[in-house]
C-alpha cells in the first residue's frame, strides 16, 4: 500500500507527439483514482508511465517517496490489468497467477498458498486447472484480477479493464473491484471512458483532456460543480445542455423574446449550463420557457425529450422521470430553477 | 458455391498441361523408379531380369547406405537446428526494431530467391581452399580449410550452404509470429517481474512453438530432399561418403555407378520417407496452434 506522487509528470513521445505536457497528482494510500476523457486523452499514456511501460519524458513518479523514474516496471511493483487481460495462453490459471510469484523468487508453499487464498477470494478455485482460453470472458477478467492482486502490490493499475465485458457482467464487475479494492485497501489508478463506471468507481475522479487535468475531485463535486464547460459536458448523461447566452439588467436572455430572472452579478455573453434532469416540466404559468419537442425516448424508468425553443437552433434534452411521452411538436413547459444554473465564461470556458 | 462449366471437356482440357506435366515428369519417372526397384540391369544395360525384393535386401544390408542415413540425419538436423536458431535471433532483433523493418525483411528475403544450385556455386567460390576469401582468411586464423580433403569440413560447409538459403523463409514466419504476439503479454510478463531474458524463454518462445514446430518439419523435409543442387556444387557428396546424403547417394549410385535397380529402390524408400513426413505435416497444420 502506499502513496503515488505525480509532480509535473509529461510524455512527449519519440515522434515529437505531446501526449501529455505536464500533470500534477497526489493520490493518498488506498484511494481509488478513475481517469476519465475522451478517445486519445492520454489515458493509457499516463497510466503506463506509472508502470513503467512507458518512459516519462519529464517531471517526477513517487511511488512512497521513492522516486520511480528509472526503475524497471518490476522494480515498481505494482500490478496491472490490461483491457485484454494479457493472460499467458499457454499457461493454466494457476501458473499464470503464480507467475509474478515465481519470479520474485517465492517459496512452493508461499505460492501454494498465496495463488490459493487469491483463488477463493475470486471465487477461482475451480478453475486453477484451466487454460485461459477454456474460460469465459468473466473469468478471464477475475483471472486477471487474481493474478494483479496475489502479489499484493503497492499499487493496482487498471487499463478499461471490462471493456470487453457485455453490459450485465461489467456491473457485477465493477462493484466487486471496489469490494475487493476495499477490503485489500490497495492505491488504485482506473483508466475508463465509461463516466457510470468513473462515478461509481472512484474516490476521485480526473477528467483528462488533450493531456492536461481539467478537473479532479469527488464524482460529485464534478457533478455538482464542474469547473470547466469540458467537466460539465463530460460528466453525466445525458450531458448537460449548453447555450451561449447575455446577461443583461433585465436577466438572462434565452431568446429575444425570453428571459429568465438572473440573481447575479455578471453582466455579458456568458454560457448558460443545465443538467437535463433539472429541467422540470410543468404549467404553462408557471413556466420559464417552452420547447417544442422533437423526439422522445422512453426508457421506463425515465424519459429523454429532446426539443428546441423557439428562436434557437440548439437542441436542449430534457429528463423526465417516468413514462413521461409529450407528442412530437406539441410545447413541453419548463422551469429552469436558478440553483441548478451553471455559469461558464464564454472566452476561458471556466465556471464562473 | 460451384462454378459449373457449359460442357465437358473445357474443365480438362483446361487441367491438360499441368495433368500432362505431372504425368511425363513425375508419375511416369515415379513408376519406372518403383519398377525398376524390383529389376537388376547388367552391366551394360541391356537386359534386365526380374529379381524380386533383392535390390531392398541388398540395401538393408549395406553399411555404406546406413552410413548414409546417418550422415542424412545429421545434416538435415544441423540443417533445420541452425536453420530455425538464427532465424528466430534475426526475428527478435528485426521485431525489436520499428523503423526500417522493411529494409531488413527484403534483405532476408533475398537468399531465398537464389536457386539452390547457385548457392551452392556462391559457396564454392567463397570457401575454395585456394582462393575463397573465407578459406584464406580461416588460414590466417590458423585454420587450414579444405573440404576436399577435410571431411567434418565438408559438412559445415553444405550445412552452412543449405542452411542459408533457409534462414530467410525462417525467419519470415518467426517476424509473423513474433509479431502476432500482443504486446501487452510481453508487458504483463515485465511487471510481473520477468527480465528480457525469462520473458523470451518462458512467454515468447512457448507461444512461438507452433511456428518453430512447423518449421522444423519444413526444414527437415527441405534438407533430406532438396539439396541436391547445393551438395552437388559444393563436395559432390565427398570427400568419401562423408556429405553422401540419401537423395545425393540415389544420383551418385544410378548416374554414376550405373546401379540402376539399387538406386530405384533407394528412391523408393526415399518415396516413402516423403509420404510419412507429408503426413505429419498436414496432420499438424491441420491441428494448428495447441496451447
Ligand atoms: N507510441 C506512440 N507514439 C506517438 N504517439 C502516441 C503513441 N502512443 C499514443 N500516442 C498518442 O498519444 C495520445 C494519447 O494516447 P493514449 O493511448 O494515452 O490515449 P487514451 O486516452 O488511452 O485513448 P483511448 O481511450 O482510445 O484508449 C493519442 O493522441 C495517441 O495518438
Ligand atoms: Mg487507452
Amino acid at each position: 500500500m502506499a502513496e503515488v506522487i505525480l509532480n509535473q509528470v509529461g510524455k512527449t513521445y519519440p515522434n515529437g507527439y505531446q501526449a501529455i505536457p505536464a500533470i500534477d497528482l497526489h493520490i493518498a494510500d488506498g484511494e481509488f483514482i478513475v481517469l476519465v476523457g475522451p478517445s486519445g486523452c492520454g489515458k493509457s499514456t499516463l497510466l503506463r508511465m506509472v508502470a513503467g511501460l512507458e518512459s516519462i519524458s519529464s517531471g517526477e513518479l513517487l511511488i512512497n517517496n521513492q522516486r520511480m523514474n528509472e526503475k524497471e516496471p518490476a522494480e515498481r511493483d505494482i500490478a496491472m490489468v490490461f483491457q485484454n487481460y494479457a493472460l499467458y495462453p499457454h499457461m493454466t490459471v494457476f501458473d499464470n497467477m503464480a507467475y509474478g510469484l515465481r519470479n520474485r523468487g517465492a517459496s512452493k508453499d508461499e505460492i501454494q498458498r498465496k495463488v490459493s487464498d487469491s483463488a477463493r477470494l475470486l471465487g477461482l478455485t475451480d478453475l486453477l486447472e484451466r487454460k485461459p482460453k477454456q474460460l469465459s470472458g468473466g473469468q478471464r477478467q477475475r483471472v486477471a484480477m487474481g493474478r494483479a492482486m496475489v502479489r499484493h502490490p503497492q499499487a493496482f493499475l487498471f487499463d478499461e479493464p471490462l471493456s470487453n465485458l457485455d453490459a450485465k457482467l461489467r456491473v457485477q464487475m465493477r462493484v466487486e473491484i471496489r469490494q475487493l479494492q476495499r477490503q485489500l485497501g490497495t492505491t488504485t489508478l482506473y483508466v475508463t471512458h465509461d463516466q457510470v463506471e468513473a462515478m461509481t468507481l472512484a474516490d476521485r475522479l480526473v477528467v483528462l483532456n488533450k493531456g492536461h487535468a481539467e478537473q479532479i475531485g469527488s464524482p460529485l463535486e464534478l457533478y455538482e460543480r464542474p469547473a470547466t464547460t469540458f467537466v460539465a459536458e463530460f460528466i453525466g448523461s445525458p450531458s448537460m445542455n449548453l447555450l451561449p447566452v447575455s446577461i443583461t439588467d433585465q436577466g438572462l436572455q434565452l431568446t429575444e423574446q425570453v428571459s429568465l430572472q438572473a440573481d447575479t452579478k455578471e453582466r455579458g455573453a456568458v454560457i448558460w449550463g443545465i443538467r437535463p434532469e433539472h429541467l422540470q416540466p410543468c404549467s404553462e404559468s408557471e413556466a420559464d420557457f417552452a420547447l417544442q419537442v422533437k423526439a422522445v425516448e422512453a426508457l421506463g424508468a425515465e424519459s429523454l425529450i429532446y426539443g428546441h425553443t423557439a428562436g434557437r437552433s440548439e437542441l436542449l434534452v430534457v429528463r423526465a422521470p417516468g413514462p413521461f411521452t409529450p407528442a412530437i411538436d406539441q410545447m413541453l413547459y419548463l422551469r429552469a430553477p436558478q440553483q441548478q444554473w451553471h455559469l461558464f465564461d464564454i472566452n476561458t470556458q471556466q465556471r464562473i | 458455391m460451384t462454378v459449373t462449366f457449359p460442357q465437358r471437356p473445357l474443365p480438362w482440357l483446361l487441367l491438360l498441361p499441368q495433368l500432362l506435366v505431372t504425368a511425363i515428369f513425375f508419375l511416369w519417372p515415379a513408376g519406372q523408379a518403383v519398377k525398376q526397384a524390383f529389376y537388376q540391369e547388367d552391366a551394360f544395360g541391356l537386359s534386365s531380369e526380374f529379381v524380386g525384393l533383392e535390390n531392398f535386401s541388398h540395401l538393408l544390408h549395406d553399411p555404406l547406405y546406413y552410413a548414409s542415413i546417418g550422415t542424412t540425419l545429421f545434416f538435415s538436423f544441423a540443417v533445420a537446428f541452425v536453420g530455425i536458431a538464427l532465424a528466430l535471433l534475426l526475428a527478435v532483433m528485426a521485431d525489436r526494431v520499428m523503423r526500417g523493418q522493411i529494409i531488413y525483411k527484403t534483405l532476408l528475403i533475398w537468399p531465398y530467391a537464389v536457386a539452390p544450385a547457385l548457392a551452392g556455386v556462391l559457396w564454392w567460390v567463397m570457401f575454395d581452399p585456394s582462393t575463397g576469401p573465407i578459406a584464406v582468411w580461416l588460414k590466417s586464423m590458423g585454420i587450414n580449410w579444405n573440404h576436399f580433403l577435410n571431411g567434418n569440413q565438408a559438412m559445415t560447409l553444405v550445412v552452412i550452404a543449405a542452411t542459408w538459403k533457409q534462414i530467410s523463409y525462417n525467419f519470415l514466419f518467426f517476424l509473423a509470429g513474433l509479431q502476432a504476439i500482443p504486446r501487452s503479454l510481453i508487458e504483463a510478463a515485465a511487471i510481473d517481474g520477468a527480465s528480457p531474458f525469462k520473458r523470451f524463454w518462458t512467454v515468447v518462445f512457448p507461444l512461438l512453438s507452433p511456428t518453430t514446430f512447423f518449421l522444423l518439419v519444413v526444414n527437415l523435409v527441405y534438407a533430406f530432399f532438396d539439396t541436391f543442387g547445393i551438395i552437388d556444387a559444393t563436395t559432390s557428396g565427398g570427400p568419401g561418403q562423408s556429405t553422401k546424403i540419401l537423395v545425393y547417394k540415389v544420383y551418385d549410385d544410378g548416374f554414376i555407378g550405373l546401379d540402376l535397380g539399387s538406386s530405384s529402390a533407394q528412391s523408393v524408400i526415399l518415396m516413402m520417407i516423403v509420404g510419412v513426413m507429408t503426413v505429419i505435416q498436414f496432420r499438424y497444420i491441420e491441428r494448428k496452434v495447441q496451447y
